[in-house]
């Protein structure tokens, strides 16, 4: 083949990762590390401990069988690109095949709960002796050192005791609104597969693997921003401010109705220059010349009435003209998209192949979450190597411990009889 | 060397150029927790994040924002204009020895530049280059002005973050944008996930790639069920007070508590939650009807009503006790429940002090050290953090930087009298 029309190598080639993980924030790692190019395995069971519940979170593909565990579409769109193999950890021949596949592998990624593995006897100690070179990735809620250390959590909990809950909302007497979903699932996932990388890129001039412990609570503290900092310097609780600007001047700065049920246009002004281009552009209504918003100091001092005012002079406009108009001068204004306009009327998404189909053996070809960057020169495909959705349960079993641990049809048949995979 | 060294020198021997605004700052902060060596490149009026609060004295001093600080720990400052013509000569040459170029900002600037980075890795092929821009660099909405409250409104995540909507299903409050600059956040995960891929290509492939990523489409990916109830079951989540967005009403997770506080009980209304919530009751002496005959017959004759019932159990055993009582209670119940704290009370917990998670800095100006989370995982036993200073004086390190590129003090007084510096 000429040199021209090589494949281009993926970056994480020759990279086999044993993916131990549930629910979002340890898929999530290992869905990157897919897209990336590595070869990864899920490893999954029917028990409590090791089925991913995630399986039988709604949405789920129309049709089909309702009992089944391959399709939830919010699993699909978590894990492509991954193979799927089943493996009965409780039974000691599940363990050695495990421990069989760890031999062969750079990275193993877990997030169940805490000392999980180490009962099964297959904690990085056990395993490090098997391969040396393994980074063995380890995801839970605090972290695995620490007063905290057994303690259980999922994203929720994390975002509770991070401070990222507290921090969302309204300010008092309202409560928190919150995260309204697992923030800190997605975002655990991203640093799980950062440290991977940087793991692997350190393994390969040392030839040492290592043990990472993530803490999906330290994820949140991570991502408090300046919070725990001005708390510190000025010995204040750390306050709520709904939409507005936590420092200077920007007002207004909020989320504000439009025309039709439950839409709205977020709108930041950042100068008097964007100040005055807003007044324009929704047609200089009279209280825009009320003498308290003349300057950033005085819209901000009176940021409750301007905002009251510019909602009432919003709620006529249809969003998306709006939007156009507030653009057209220079203003950053954005209506806030729900799931339905991004999938079906953001342009932007589209042209930039946000979407991609994928094949999936049950459930058939559906969209999935693309990773949001392009690039040049290196091949990255969400669907990773075998070009498809998330695994079935098994999937992929003949192909782990046939083609991989090189293990005979007959034997294949006795293991699956025996309940090991 | 430990595995928490290991990791904190990961990419030790790597160069990082990081250009532009805000918006790629946190991308270069994570790049220096593992190793890399950062110069930021911010002007002679210094990074946008010097001019944003909070100050840490009474008046603003781009010297002492703890913006700018938190987010430029351990890099290198110089006051290249990189803009300017008479920079070209001196950016080519620092990059030339660069293995990274970082650069974030609106599309039509940071395009401007990236003619120049494409030029450069023509004669330097090994060199990553990563932008981080609203939209990418193409697409028909990549010239939109946008901040990190329109961009969560536009990505999706202001649509699952609020409150209840009343009893009639309207919304009277504004979608939320969760504190602190969570989009930019986002994005940079990502730029760093990108960027330590493109390090692993590097190894194998011999060069280096573009990165064009878009912040609109990172914050996209990072909405969890949201786009899979869209895509399967064409329906919409709605938000919810301080849980999860959904097609239906949950029943809710924030408790209030006898401090005046809340309590995050998050459940999955399992007969196991339920048994040791009612034992949680007992041990409280809290008065409850769980294991009565009655309840029973509730749970069997109107399942929603029991579910109510039990709520309400939830709320007065809550009112009982501080937040932090019910939430180590429920721990050892192995319940996934947190109190909801301010950021700042993780500083003074054992769990997080015995895990190292933040970090003293000192601040001179101030006279003492702030304690900043420097990152988000251990070995297992120490922590695993590069920082051994904070964040640069403006061009602190002009003169350093310039002469180990080989320019001489008069070359350097040059670029200065020329308004390069």
């Amino acid at each position: 083949m000429a040199e021209a029309q090589r494949p281009k190598r993926r970056p994480l080639e020759g990279v086999r990762v044993i993916d131990l993980t549930k629910i979002v924030a340890g898929p999530n790692a290992t869905r990157i590390l897919a897209t990336m190019g590595a070869e990864v395995i899920r490893v999954e069971w029917h028990d409590q401990r090791a089925l991913d519940l995630l399986r039988m979170v709604r949405p789920h593909a129309p049709g089909g069988d309702s009992e089944s565990l391959n399709r939830s579409g919010l699993f699909n769109n978590i894990n492509p690109g991954k193979y799927g193999a089943t493996l009965n950890l409780s039974l000691p021949q599940g363990r050695d095949l495990l421990k069989r596949l760890v031999a062969t592998a750079a990275v193993l990624c877990e997030n169940y709960s805490p000392s999980q593995m180490e009962s099964w006897g297959l904690g990085y100690d056990a395993l490090r002796a098997i391969n040396p070179g393994l980074i063995y990735l380890q995801i839970t809620g605090m972290g695995k050192s620490g007063t905290y250390k057994s303690y259980l959590s999922v994203g929720p909990t994390a975002q509770g005791l991070s401070g990222l809950t507290h921090m969302s909302g309204l300010p008092e007497p309202m409560p928190p609104a919150g995260w309204g979903y697992s923030y800190l699932d997605h975002s655990t996932g991203y640093y799980g597969a950062m440290l991977a990388m940087a793991a692997l890129i350190k393994r390969r001039r040392t030839g040492q693997g290592c043990y990472i412990d993530v803490s999906q609570t330290e994820v949140g503290i991570l991502t408090s921003g300046t919070a725990t900092l001005e708390a510190q310097l000025t010995g204040q609780p750390t306050a709520r401010f709904g939409n507005r600007a936590q420092t200077g001047n920007w007002a207004p700065h909020g989320a504000y109705p439009c025309r039709g049920m439950d839409e709205w246009i977020a709108i930041a002004i950042q100068s008097d220059e964007q100040w005055r281009a807003l007044i324009a552009a929704i047609g200089a209504p009279a209280w825009t010349a009320d003498p308290r918003f003349a300057t950033a100091e005085g819209r901000k001092a009176n940021e409750d009435e301007l905002d009251r005012v510019l909602a009432e002079s919003t709620r006529g406009e249809e969003r998306y003209d709006l939007m156009k108009r507030l653009q057209d001068r220079g203003i950053p204004g954005a209506i806030v998209q729900n799931a339905a306009d991004r999938c079906e009327r953001d342009q932007q998404l589209k042209a930039r192949g946000y979407f991609v189909p994928l094949p999936h053996s049950e459930i058939g070809t559906w969209p999935i979450e693309n990773f949001p960057a392009k690039f040049a020169t290196m091949p990255v495909n969400v669907g990773g190597l075998p070009g498809r959705g998330a695994p079935t349960m098994g999937e992929d079993n003949d192909y782990v411990y046939g083609t991989l641990l090189g293990l005979p049809p007959e034997e294949i048949a006795t293991l699956k009889e025996e309940w090991v995979i | 060397m430990s595995h928490a060294a290991l990791l904190a020198s990961a990419l030790e021997g790597t160069t990082v150029l990081e250009c532009g605004d805000a918006r790629s700052e946190f991308a270069g902060l994570l790049l220096a927790s593992l190793g890399a060596s950062v110069i930021r490149l911010e002007g002679r009026h210094g990074s946008h994040s010097r001019h944003v609060g909070p100050f840490t004295t009474p008046e603003p001093n781009l010297e002492h924002s703890l913006c700018f600080s938190r987010y430029n720990l351990g890099k290198r400052s110089v006051t290249l204009e990189v803009d300017h013509p008479a920079a070209r000569a001196a950016f080519e040459r620092l990059a030339q020895n660069a293995d990274i170029i970082l650069d974030g900002g609106e599309a039509a600037a940071v395009a401007r530049r990236a003619e120049l980075y494409r030029t450069l890795r023509a004669s330097h092929p090994r060199l990553i280059v990563c932008t981080v821009t609203p939209f990418g660099l193409d697409g028909p909405y990549c010239d939109l002005k946008m901040t990190n409250l329109t961009h969560l409104a536009f990505g999706g995540v202001m649509a699952s973050c609020g409150y209840d909507p009343g009893p009639d299903g309207v919304y009277d409050t504004p979608p939320i944008a969760p504190g602190m600059w969570q989009a930019y956040h986002i994005a940079c995960e990502y730029a760093v996930i990108a960027i330590t891929a493109a390090l692993n290509f590097r190894d194998l492939a011999e060069e280096g790639d573009f990165i064009d990523l878009s912040i609109h489409e990172a914050v996209s990916t990072c909405t969890e069920v949201a786009i899979p109830t869209w895509i399967y079951n064409q329906a919409l989540v709605h938000r919810q007070t301080g849980r999860h967005a959904a097609e239906g009403r949950s029943r809710p997770w924030l408790r209030r508590t006898r401090d005046g506080r809340y309590v995050k009980a998050f459940m999955f209304w399992s007969g196991r939650e339920r048994r040791v919530i009612a034992e949680m009751m007992t041990e409280a002496g809290i008065e409850h009807d769980l294991n009565s005959d009655a309840y029973r017959a509730l749970v069997e004759r109107s399942p929603s009503e029991a579910g109510a019932h039990f709520s309400a159990m939830i709320d007065r055993m809550c009112a009982s006790m501080t937040a932090e009582e019910i939430f180590h209670r429920a721990q050892a119940k192995g319940l996934l429940w947190a109190s909801v704290r301010y950021p700042e009370e993780n500083l003074e917990d054992p769990h997080f002090q015995a895990r190292g998670t933040f970090q003293p800095i000192a601040h001179p100006e101030i006279g003492r050290s702030m304690h900043y989370p420097v990152s988000v995982a251990t070995d297992g036993r120490d922590r695993v953090t590069a920082f051994e200073r904070g964040a640069p004086r403006l061009g602190e390190h002009t003169r350093e930087v310039l002469s180990q590129a080989g320019f001489s003090p008069q070359a350097i007084a040059d670029l200065t009298a020329a308004g390069a510096l």
